[in-house]
């Protein structure tokens, strides 16, 4: 009993770091209807700041975060009205092949730039044991769980509840109508993109902090995102959420009482399982978009 | 009489199919003023150019003095002139509330929002009923007037409605044509673009007959509505 506990835990603790990887991609997708295949590397980018920061530069950790909320959530802005803009209404296709072009892109520059060697966001927390009855945490994980969370709670509610929130929403439901009620869709689009890019950079920038990052992570990070979004549903906030927490546990469970050598394939298995009994995921689109 | 609009010899195209071939026409304050003819005849790109939806390739719009033509739609919205778009538009996965709030996206102040929010709602009981609910949940009636309402946010000096009686019962159109006359009389000037002609010239003070992209006749309401077989010449009525 003891035992499942713990894998219960360290699965919740594993989701939310999933749910949090994958938030960008669901809402860039749900708000935008572009399919981000740089995501992956927009996180390797955030955990890269966010190590020349806190290692090379000595800035403290939330300081760093900082930085690289509003740095990468600036040239996210840039990227749409440079990039996507121009392929903007032209079919998913080119969306596609300009994220791909994008994410070769960065993940080269890094490799110029830092080389293969992983590297670690230096945090404050401690990787002391935390000892909650028969589960044990390490403290520094608790405390970017506690993180995430905030941060999850802070995008919910912008999207929800302020006006920015809602012209996102309407510029995605219905352009011509957005645009004529003054919302100008074209810097919506942009401030979208800036939050989906900033957020998936936080969620490398912090667990960068718990695992390693290098410029080569993206292409795992972005299948594992994928898998997140696909079980909770492409475009869907709670599905990130919930998919991500699925993902986790079921990873936990499986290298616990079977082989931890499959652990990865668990989310494929889900995922494949997923599309053949319902295809648009746990949450629904349609009545669940971001 | 001063005129509130006022477009000369506009031209526009969508890509190479020229829609528009110099349409000019006026419309003074506090007047309906209906846009008729068939389909295609260009009523809509009109419409579309008065708002900045559309670019206009030549010619000039005139609003209350001041030229507006290319300019961007929420400059265009900002001077007070809302457009409610043909298919009502609403955003259906947006409560109803929130799709009025959004009608007063470019209004800054609270207090202010709050009023025109609770002046708009008055002539459309039903939508008060069914602020909690999702747009696309609402009937065709409700989301027309719903789409209106929300372009009354803004509080705009002239509403151009594009087929607000499309596909819906004769009893709601009924009651839309009131809330026009109602608007009129509380001072608002309306360019009004229908298929229905007998519905468009119940409300209007003057028509303009479009085909093919131009302006062939103008005329009175009364004038055209006593005179059947000019109508029918246009319209096919």
């Amino acid at each position: 009993m003891d035992f499942l506990l713990q894998l219960l835990a360290n699965g919740l603790v594993n989701g939310t770091f999933y749910a949090l990887s994958a938030l960008g991609l669901t809402l860039i997708f749900g708000l935008m209807r572009v399919v981000n295949f740089a995501h992956g590397e927009l996180y390797m980018v955030g955990g890269l700041i966010g190590w020349a920061l806190t290692e090379l530069v000595g800035a403290n950790f939330f300081l760093a975060l900082l930085i690289v909320v509003i740095a990468t959530g600036a040239a996210g802005y840039l990227i749409d009205r440079w990039l996507i803009e121009r392929v903007r209404n032209q079919g998913a296709e080119s969306g596609i092949l300009l994220t791909i072009g994008i994410s070769i892109f960065l993940t080269n520059t890094a490799l110029l730039i830092v080389g293969t060697v992983p590297h670690k966001v230096l945090s404050p927390f401690a990787n002391k044991p935390l000892f909650l009855g028969p589960v044990v945490l390490t403290q520094s994980r608790l405390s970017i769980v506690a993180i995430c969370a905030v941060l999850m709670l802070a995008v919910h509610l912008l999207i929800k509840h302020t006006t920015l929130g809602r012209a996102m929403r309407a510029t995605v439901q219905d352009a011509m109508a957005a645009s004529l009620v003054g919302i100008r869709t074209e810097r919506i689009h942009g401030f979208t993109f800036a939050l989906g890019t900033a957020l998936a950079s936080a969620a490398g920038a912090l667990l960068g902090s718990i695992y390693v990052t290098q410029p080569t992570i993206g292409g795992l990070v972005s299948l594992k995102a994928f898998v997140v979004v696909i079980l909770g549903g492409l475009g869907s906030f709670a599905g990130a959420i919930i998919g991500g927490l699925v993902l986790g546990v079921a990873e936990a469970l499986w290298g616990g009482y079977f082989a931890t050598g499959y652990v990865d394939a668990i989310g494929f298995a889900l995922v494949i399982v997923m599309l053949l009994v319902r295809p648009y995921g746990l949450f629904s689109v349609k009545s669940e978009r971001a | 009489m001063s005129m509130l609009l006022e477009l000369t010899g506009i031209e526009a195209a969508y890509g190479k199919l020229k829609a528009l071939h110099g349409v000019s026409f006026s419309v003074a304050q506090a007047e309906i003023v209906a846009l008729l003819g068939a389909n295609g005849a260009g009523k809509s790109t009109t419409l579309r150019v008065i708002s900045g939806l559309m670019k206009a390739s030549a010619g000039n719009v005139v609003f209350n003095g001041k030229p507006i033509a290319n300019l961007r739609p929420d400059l265009i919205l900002k001077l007070g002139i809302a457009h409610c778009p043909e298919e009502r538009h609403v955003w259906p996965e947006m409560t109803v509330e929130e799709n009025l709030r959004l009608g007063g996206y470019t209004c800054s102040s609270k207090t202010e929002l709050e009023q025109r929010l609770e002046k708009v709602v008055q002539p459309f009981a039903r939508l008060r009923e069914r602020y909690r609910q999702l747009a696309g949940t609402l009937s065709g009636g409700e989301q027309q007037m719903l789409a209106i309402a929300r372009a009354l946010m803004s509080s705009p000096r002239l509403l151009l409605l594009d087929e607000p009686s499309l596909g819906l019962a004769p009893r709601i159109t009924q009651e839309l044509l009131d809330i026009f006359r109602q608007l009129r009389d509380g001072g608002m000037t309306i360019v009004l673009v229908e298929q229905n002609v007998h519905n468009a010239l119940s409300v209007a003070s003057r028509a303009y007959v479009f085909e093919t992209g131009r302006v062939v006749a103008e005329d009175t309401a009364k004038s055209l509505l006593g005179n059947p077989d000019l109508l029918r010449a246009y319209l096919g009525g």
